[in-house]
């Protein structure tokens, strides 16, 4: 019996400090984001804010252009989530539904430029890029994110798909329809939480890439959230208070989606992997 | 559908069948072609440019540059600041690899308990993975920084007197980029982990406890063998995936302090962006993607699991 117990409160406290190490330094982020800035620098931290401001957000959105940085990232976010969606359901359908020939080959492919590291192609895409007269345009950011979500959201989709029954097909194509009435009509619907998992990290990643947005843009009408933000950093005089509310803000969109499809999410990231 | 029987008595009707399979075939490319041609315009395209702009003399992007040959390459290759980026991505990919793999086992096993908000738990442990990077990096300078908590939890205990400047010394800085970006992946990899230790089948363990195998030999003999296949992808692209992180690294450290956090991915944006060594950039990429690929090979060769089905 004391086994027992003792193994629980082991349980427990390997839980707590998990949940401790990657959930912590949010709370103290967000909570200190509306401290007052003598209790951000005081010597002794507080783990309960001992004051209330909104001083910080305001200054965020007053006196920055983080709002021109969030109007700017929300429509490379959009972009690249949509043009993502078309891409990757119809290849995913094709690839396991459709059991092409050289099926298995392809998808190969598609993993390997999901794992091809993006940095080697930094400078030939900026070359292409600039070619074709994109620089300091959004649509170059739409068209990398793209790039980089696709085939993984290819991966996701599969698991999702995988689990609606053929024969709903079958007869679907029994009763003449096309194949493509057919995912539109059966399997889309049916895959809808696989879709919005996709769709959602299709967003969160471009709504987070930093690398391709710093080289890609070069006003400041253009920036991204996260190369503005970059910029705050250097910019001021570190206004911890200040950063820490951009820090908030620009994940706050991020919780908001992710809350609303978690549980699929993390099945469908995961099951690429797996089966 | 090449299931189609081929026991039916009806000839037309299996015509019919074909006739609807290889027009379903030639529509089904239609389904993958556009991501395809997307990826051939984006990926594979860029990769030849990249070798013809590391022939070439060029210094900033739309400025014309002669033909070179291999120079650049000649140049890189005997250049010290080239292989000591080399090394340094070596024990970056090492280093990450090692965290959070111990960090990953440890998250999953628990995970894989049953206990009150395991729900919660599963899901929301995935947090520091979908957070912005340039949102970690600001966490991070932040607890960091010499006024920041973790020093302040460092003098409270006594162990040390001054705080501790994280990034401005070599070792410590590149220990702490190290754990952040641990920090930041760990968890990915255990949810992937977790996803294959709920593919066990219980029985399994079930059978081995009667037999009177303990927890670790349970471990070792059970879970390890049968999460291979998983470990052996999560060690292919983790690889990759680790290989080519630049964010959190650039905006911690920029790079310093003296070089030490300049892996591969920092020395290519420097060489490119912020010395205008266009050329000398994209030679670099084709010897780092060369590297990955001989890795790869080896790791496939070596590691694969042994394929028994192939479904």
């Amino acid at each position: 019996m004391t086994r027992r117990i003792r193994n629980r409160v082991f349980l427990a406290l390997g839980v707590f400090l998990l949940l401790f190490i990657v959930i912590a330094p949010f709370y103290y982020v967000i909570t200190s984001s509306f401290k007052a800035p003598q209790e951000i620098i005081a010597r002794t931290p507080t783990l309960i804010p001992q004051s209330f401001t909104l001083q910080h957000y305001e200054k965020l959105f007053r006196s920055s252009n983080f709002p021109i940085y969030l109007v700017n990232s929300l429509i490379v976010a959009l972009g690249a989530m949509l043009l993502c969606v078309a891409l990757s359901t119809p290849a995913a359908y094709g690839l396991y539904r459709l059991r092409l020939p050289g099926g298995k080959l392809l998808f190969r492919v598609i993993l390997v430029t999901y794992a091809f590291p993006g940095v080697l192609l930094l400078i030939p895409l900026y070359g292409m890029l600039s070619q074709l007269g994109l620089i300091d345009r959004l649509l170059a950011l739409i068209i990398i994110n793209v790039t980089f979500t696709a085939p993984f959201a290819v991966w996701m989709l599969r698991a999702f798909f995988t689990t609606i029954p053929l024969e709903l097909e079958e007869a679907a194509a029994l009763d003449g329809a096309t194949r493509l009435q057919a995912l539109m009509r059966i399997v889309l619907p049916l895959s809808a939480p696989g879709v919005a998992s996709v769709a959602i990290f299709a967003f969160i990643t471009s709504w987070t890439e930093y690398m391709f947005a710093s080289v890609l843009i070069l006003s400041d009408a253009n920036r991204t959230v996260p190369v503005g933000l970059a910029g705050i950093i250097g910019q001021y005089q570190v206004d911890w208070g200040l950063l820490l509310a951009g820090a908030t803000v620009t994940m706050l969109p991020v919780l908001f989606l992710f809350s609303l499809v978690g549980r699929s999410f993390v099945e469908g990231l995961t099951a690429g992997a797996v089966k | 559908m090449d299931h189609a029987s081929s026991f039916s008595s009806n000839d037309t009707t299996q015509k019919k069948r074909r006739a609807t399979a290889s027009r379903n075939r030639l529509g089904g490319y239609l389904f993958v072609a556009p991501l395809l041609l997307w990826l051939a315009a984006t990926i594979l395209y860029p990769l030849f440019s990249a070798i013809a702009l590391s022939m070439q003399d060029i210094r900033i992007i739309g400025t014309a540059g002669d033909f070179v040959g291999l120079d650049n390459y000649a140049r890189i290759l005997g250049s010290e600041s080239f292989w000591q980026a080399f090394g340094r991505s070596a024990i970056w990919v090492v280093g990450n690899a090692v965290v959070q793999t111990l960090a990953a086992f440890t998250a999953a096993l628990i995970l894989n308990q049953r206990f009150p908000g395991q729900q919660f738990a599963r899901i929301w442990i995935i947090l520091s993975w979908i957070v912005p990077t340039v949102v970690v990096v600001i966490i991070w300078r932040w607890l960091l920084s010499s006024s920041g908590v973790i020093n302040y939890l460092l003098m409270a205990i006594g162990l040390t007197a001054e705080p501790v400047g994280f990034f401005g010394a070599p070792t410590t800085a590149a220990t702490s980029v190290v754990l952040i970006n641990a920090w930041r992946w760990f968890p990915f990899m255990a949810v992937t982990l977790l996803a294959a230790l709920q593919s066990i089948p219980q029985e399994l363990y079930e059978a081995a406890a009667v037999d009177g195998a303990t927890a670790v030999q349970r471990f070792w003999r059970i879970t390890l063998p049968l999460l291979q296949p998983v470990l052996f992808v999560l060690g292919l692209v983790g690889t990759l995936l680790s290989f080519n992180v630049f964010d959190v690294i650039w905006l911690l450290t920029g790079g310093g302090p003296s070089n030490a956090t300049t892996t591969l991915p920092v020395l290519i944006y420097d060489t490119a962006f912020t010395r205008y060594r266009l050329s000398q950039a994209a030679a670099i990429s084709v010897l780092s993607g060369l590297a990955l690929l001989i890795f790869a090979l080896l790791f496939i060769r070596f590691m694969a699991p042994k394929q028994e089905d192939e479904s």
